[in-house]
């Protein structure tokens, strides 16, 4: 009997922006021999589908209509989101166990591990009351 | 199921990435940018270029490393300082003069640069080198701010490197860059009869440079490795450009490596400290050897004779001797002799001493010891008692040896050291034993 394993998507968010500032050149350098080893290993696996930097620059938009556009994220650079790494893996432990790997872990960056939903929970939830408004009607 | 590729070979594109690559990067682009900003505001020039490399991890982790990873970070730091340029009001009046120059700043294509900004790049190195090792800056923080400028070294591995902390290696650069800002310190290689003092001051820093690497004291090993080879690059450097190139430049240049070229042969595989006639002589790099050499040849230029000169010329007595046994110790000891007239050094006389052992024995050595001036200075340098136990041990004098063993061992704190004369001192006593 063959068990099938049920892949999911998770989403690890790196955050922290300056974790490289008491870094020389050379210790750079070494963490991204040590990052790509890392992440070459689990994209070569078929774990991680893909992943993205994100620069320090931004905009935040907000305000009914979106009046309100202003420099930057009101967040501090060590929880600013640096970057996202996709996994495709069966549960959310091998997530983790992925991003307890990462190598800028050392230097103070933190990863939160996301589950990614396959539909928006906020109609999955509406689908749900109607289910029970029809359900109570009946 | 399978485990995570921690320590999976190397992929192709990580190999591709040279050892040293983004050190090496670093140094260039501080000086460009220096010059483009002014020595005052060294410190941006730092900032833009650590902005660089961090934008080079990030984009490179996820995407892989491009094809040629130089031109990629010099794209990216032409990029930031035009942002800089055209954002920071200070730059207004010289705006359109400094994006002209950036714009040409060719990072297209890559390996080979145009031969124009290859020299441009010598040139700004060598006018940081002048504008970080001015006399007026105190001697450590010059080297300092040397290594963290030019030679892309961190903090801490400086503090590493100087045995000594993170606070005090900030502290010493950030009085070099108020110095370099009160003082005015224009971003040029001096010339007319003013080069020749600031050139001695250049190398007077190389030197203590790679000093501190290549002296056996403690410290991290590979750090210490790389600041002999930064402080050659640099004196290399030093010696190619024309305002440089003098023969005490080449003298000191030769004197680096010829010593560098016996590094790693001067302790075994347990990092015990090796006496020079225990070396494998077969080891020594051969291919400094000849560069140093070269250097020596064009050393020998004119008629200026510094103390580089004498130095290098006994490091390569040492150097060109097939064995410890066929030594030119009689050319080493006429060298001494000169080298002590132009500095008249206790720890000189000392090693002075040794090669006069070589040459008419021991009890000549334990003279020449005695006769050291101002010898008072040397009394709790460990390698004094090293010296004379050895001299005594040529003897037969076992207790006297001993004695001075123990001394030594009392007064270094560098283990490997200690351990060395341990070891010796164990040979004396293992001699003295039967006899009781």
């Amino acid at each position: 009997m063959t068990t099938q394993a049920i892949t999911s998507e998770y989403l690890l968010l790196l955050r922290g922006m300056d974790w490289d500032r008491e870094l020389s050149p050379e210790e750079i350098q070494k963490v991204m021999v040590r990052w790509n080893a890392w992440y070459d290993g689990f994209v070569r696996e078929g774990k991680v589908a893909g992943g993205q930097p994100l620069w320090r620059e931004a905009k935040t938009v907000s305000g009914k209509k979106g009046r309100t556009v202003a420099d930057g994220p009101f967040a501090e650079a060590k929880e600013l989101i640096a970057g996202y790494i996709m996994c495709r893996v069966s549960n959310i432990d091998e997530a983790v166990k992925i991003a307890q790997g990462c190598p800028a872990l050392d230097y103070g960056v933190t990863i939160e591990v996301r589950p990614i939903a396959e539909r928006c929970p906020v109609w999955e939830r509406n689908d749900q009351q109607l289910a029970n408004v029809s359900a109570s009607v009946a | 199921m399978s485990a995570p590729a921690e320590n999976s070979e190397p992929t192709t594109e990580v190999s591709q990435l040279v050892e040293h690559l983004f050190r090496h990067e670093a140094g260039k682009l501080v000086s460009v940018l220096t010059g483009i900003f002014g020595t005052e505001r060294m410190q941006l020039a730092e900032d833009v270029v650590q902005e660089s490399l961090i934008r080079a991890l990030q984009s490179w982790s996820y995407y892989g490393i491009p094809k040629n990873p130089a031109a990629w970070i010099t794209q990216t730091a032409k990029h930031l300082t035009l942002d800089l340029i055209r954002r920071e009001k200070t730059f207004r009046s010289k705006q359109s003069e400094i994006i002209a120059f950036v714009e040409g700043w060719s990072a297209d294509s890559g390996a080979d640069e145009s031969p124009m900004f290859e020299n441009e790049i010598k040139d700004s190195r060598l006018r940081l080198m002048f504008a970080c090792c001015h006399p007026s800056i105190p001697q450590e923080s010059q080297t300092a701010l040397a290594l963290k400028t030019l030679c892309g070294f961190g903090v801490g591995e400086i503090a590493k490197a100087f045995l000594t902390t993170e606070a005090a290696i900030a502290k010493r650069l950030t009085r070099a860059r108020e110095r370099i800002r009160e003082l005015q310190i224009p971003f040029e290689i001096p010339s007319g009869e003013e080069l020749s003092v600031r050139l001695d001051s250049v190398l007077q820093t190389l030197y203590l440079l790679f000093n501190e690497g290549y002296k056996a004291s403690s410290g991290e090993r590979l750090i210490k490795k790389d600041l002999c080879d930064e402080a050659i690059r640099l004196a290399t450097l030093v010696g190619e450009h024309p305002m440089g190139d003098k023969p005490r430049t080449h003298a000191l240049a030769a004197l680096m490596l010829f010593n560098a070229a016996r590094l790693s042969t001067r302790t075994d595989s347990a990092g015990n400290v090796l006496r020079l006639r225990e070396q494998d002589r077969s080891c020594w790099d051969k291919g400094m050897i000849a560069r140093g050499m070269l250097h020596l040849q064009k050393s020998a230029a004119g008629h200026d004779l510094s103390e580089y000169h004498l130095q290098a010329a006994i490091a390569a007595c040492h150097c060109s001797a097939p064995d410890h046994e066929s030594t030119d110790w009689a050319q080493i000891v006429r060298l001494y002799n000169r080298l002590i007239q132009i500095n008249p050094s206790p720890v000189v006389a000392l090693n002075r001493a040794v090669a006069v052992a070589q040459v008419h024995g021991p009890g000549a050595g334990i003279a020449a010891v005695e006769a050291i001036q101002a010898r008072d200075t040397l009394d709790s340098y460990y390698l004094l008692y090293a010296v004379l136990a050895e001299f005594e041990s040529q003897l037969d004098h076992c207790q006297a040896a001993a004695e001075h063993l123990r001394t030594a061992i009392n007064l270094t704190e560098i283990k490997s050291e200690k351990n060395l004369l341990s070891r010796r001192l164990a040979e004396c006593e293992r001699k003295i034993a039967p006899k009781k």
